[in-house]
């Protein structure tokens, strides 16, 4: 039969549990804070670089209105949208991908995805006036959970666009609730079987590696000058 | 609920305990010592100095019982207080040779079949009248002081037993230095625990008891080759007071290769579980204070947070290398181009808790350095590094073959003995 105990130190002083337990606390409260913090900071980064974004889509389509009086090697080199969408992408992607308050980067997302529908526009639209022939790959994925091939293909992209930055990529969540997107995916009938591609205006789903792309477009290994390009998973 | 939603949950939870099992122990602690440099100080002895015998019980060990005896009779005690007890334990080698040079006034060397160490320790137990009874492993040494810091806290009558301070005795190789961190913190849970009334192992290296506890205890058993923890649980059952005087430093010789520390701790670890299973009726008792409410549950639960932990990092290594090989295998490339965008710093919760606990984990090993004696204070970069990298890939090792070990009974081997 055991004795009780008689140390006074053994004796349980709730007080003790008490304190280590709000200290405890205090510790995960400020994790929660610090790392709530750093995401609305990068929130807020991610906004202030869509409204940059917003103003330079404005003042293209200011560019392509004057165009008449202005050359279209003018509007070239004053295009800055592309390169600034790219990085805006792989932001958001990583935000996605860090959990942190879905609605607040779903909102971003619907955001960027009509700066990438406008840019996309005034691509074509640039194109025809200055007679010019981009190469567009336009990429639907899905992070529902429904797309086994999305991340492969996410890969395959990214390297595409590392390795011949004149190829725009434009990316979009299929399930993103935008009116805009989604009259995009209903225009080009893309099927729900994804990933899916649109390769110079045809669609291609299922997984499509680096062989299939460049069996897709002959000519893109003579292509080596820099744009700007945007991959999701 | 599937299982990925809950884990997230469990992960928190498991972190939450960790962390609250650091705070108290930092905080209990605080609340009964000061960190300031207490070294300096003269130890407050008794009136009327007790006896003390030291038992070094040996078995094999002719290199490095001849400087542990050294290191006794170098203590700074009346010598006609003092006594060694050298036991041989049925050495094979010199190890009753290497004594017998000391034999002599204050060296008294027995020798014996071998038995284990518990009975190479009761064996000395029934032959001296001191105040006092401990032992030192003859893989250590003692500091000048240790033995009156040590006595200096049995000034309080109802102490039963007072644990000392261990340090790594000049570290060499990588996996030393890397315990010479671990040992630095058991430092300060040694002493957090005491001031708790929580110590249920009284190690090997320089533990001193009253004589007649022991005795009146029963002496020492086998307990599953753990004899000294098995020793701190039953005086504890018995509700006996054990203290921890850090600046008693004692020096102790540790496994110098990740094999032979692997081999050590799942000893330490299969004991820890077979006694534990033994004293089960503590665990989770309020009778048995901060030891059965906190100590005891909290070093079971551990060893589950331990393989929690490393299964799910080793689970995010394998998918991240899943990832890198699908990665090789759609672009044709080895590597992405590296990015180093601040915005990309991983800043999730879950991170934030590990830079915490980290933080708090060197704050522990800050405590332990200042519970040293001055020459043991310096911060130890390599050891702590290693340390904070590698030990809890480690640990999970010896975990894991001494829980399959002490689930089944296997036994462990010890100074080429199954001990079960």
């Amino acid at each position: 039969m055991p004795l009780p105990a008689s140390d006074p130190h053994r004796r349980v002083r709730w007080g003790t549990y008490l304190i280590a337990f709000i200290i405890t606390a205090a510790l995960f409260g400020t994790a929660i804070g610090a790392s709530a913090y750093f995401d609305a900071r990068r929130a807020d980064e991610v906004r202030s670089t869509t409204d940059s974004i917003s103003v330079d889509i404005l003042s293209l389509e200011t560019q392509f209105d004057l165009l008449a009086q202005n050359s279209c090697k003018n509007i070239a080199d004053n295009s800055v949208l592309s390169t600034e969408l790219w990085p805006l992408g792989e932001r958001l992607a990583y935000l996605e991908s860090q959990g942190g308050d879905q609605a607040q980067i779903t909102e971003l997302k619907r955001y960027y995805s009509l700066l990438e529908i406008k840019d996309l526009l005034l691509e074509q639209q640039v194109a025809d006036k200055c007679d010019i022939k981009p190469v567009v790959i336009m990429y639907f994925y899905s992070n529902a959970g429904d797309c086994a091939d999305c991340t492969q293909q996410g890969y395959v992209l990214t390297s595409l666009a590392d390795r011949y930055p004149d190829v725009r990529i434009y990316s979009f969540d299929y399930n993103l609730d935008l009116g805009a997107l989604q009259t995009l995916i209903s225009i080009d009938k893309i099927p729900d079987t994804l990933p899916a591609l649109v390769i110079n205006g045809k669609v291609y789903t299922g997984f499509k590696d680096m062989d299939a792309i460049h069996a897709i477009l002959p000519g893109l290994a003579a292509m080596s000058s820099t744009t700007a390009t945007s991959t999701r998973k | 609920m599937a299982l990925s939603s809950i884990l997230p949950y469990l992960t928190d939870g498991l972190f939450f305990v960790s962390l609250y099992f650091e705070v108290f122990m930092l905080i209990a602690l605080l609340q009964k010592r000061s960190l300031r440099d207490r070294h300096e100080q003269e130890p407050i002895l008794p009136a009327v100095l007790p006896s003390v015998a030291i038992v070094v019980p040996c078995f094999n060990e002719e290199h490095t019982v001849g400087p542990t005896i050294e290191s006794l009779l170098a203590l700074e005690y009346p010598a006609d207080l003092l006594e060694v007890i050298v036991v041989d334990d049925g050495s094979t080698d010199a190890t009753l040779a290497a004594a017998k040079r000391y034999e002599g006034e204050r060296v008294r060397v027995l020798s014996k079949e071998n038995g284990g160490k518990h009975s190479a320790l009761n064996l000395a137990l029934s032959q001296t009248d001191a105040d006092l009874i401990g032992c030192l492993d003859a893989d250590s040494v003692v500091a000048a002081d240790a033995l009156k810091r040590t006595v200096a806290a049995f000034t309080d009558e109802n102490v039963a037993a007072v644990t000392p301070g261990i340090h790594i005795q000049k570290p060499q190789t990588l996996i030393q230095h890397l315990q010479e961190a671990e040992y630095r913190l058991a430092i300060f849970t040694r002493a957090a625990f005491a001031d708790i009334g929580a110590t249920y192992i009284t190690p090997g290296p320089f533990s001193i008891f009253r004589t007649h506890i022991v005795r009146e205890a029963g002496g020492w058993r086998h307990a599953h080759a753990t004899e000294d923890l098995e020793l701190g649980l039953r005086l504890q059952e018995r509700g006996a007071i054990i203290r921890n005087e850090p600046y008693a430093a004692v020096y102790t010789k540790t496994p110098s290769t990740v094999r032979a520390l692997v081999k050590q701790r799942v000893r330490w670890t299969y004991g820890f579980l077979r006694n534990a299973f033994d004293y089960r009726h503590m665990i989770g008792n309020w009778r048995y204070g901060n030891l059965g409410l906190l100590a005891l549950p909290f070093g079971i639960i551990s060893i589950g947070v331990v393989f929690y932990f490393v299964a799910l990092i080793t689970y995010d290594w394998a998918q991240s290398l899943a990832n890198w090989m699908t990665y090789v295998s759609v672009t044709h490339t080895v590597f992405a181009a590296p990015s180093f965008d601040p915005f990309f710093i991983d800043t999730t919760v879950m991170s934030f808790i590990v830079y915490l606990s980290t933080a708090l984990v060197l704050v522990l090993l800050f405590v332990g350095s200042r519970l040293s004696s001055r020459p043991e204070r310096k911060f130890r970069a390599l050891g702590t590094s290693l340390f904070l990298l590698f030990y809890g890939f480690l640990t999970p090792i010896w975990l894991g073959i001494a829980v399959a070990r002490a689930s089944f009974r296997t036994g462990v081997d010890w100074k080429g003995v199954r001990n079960r």
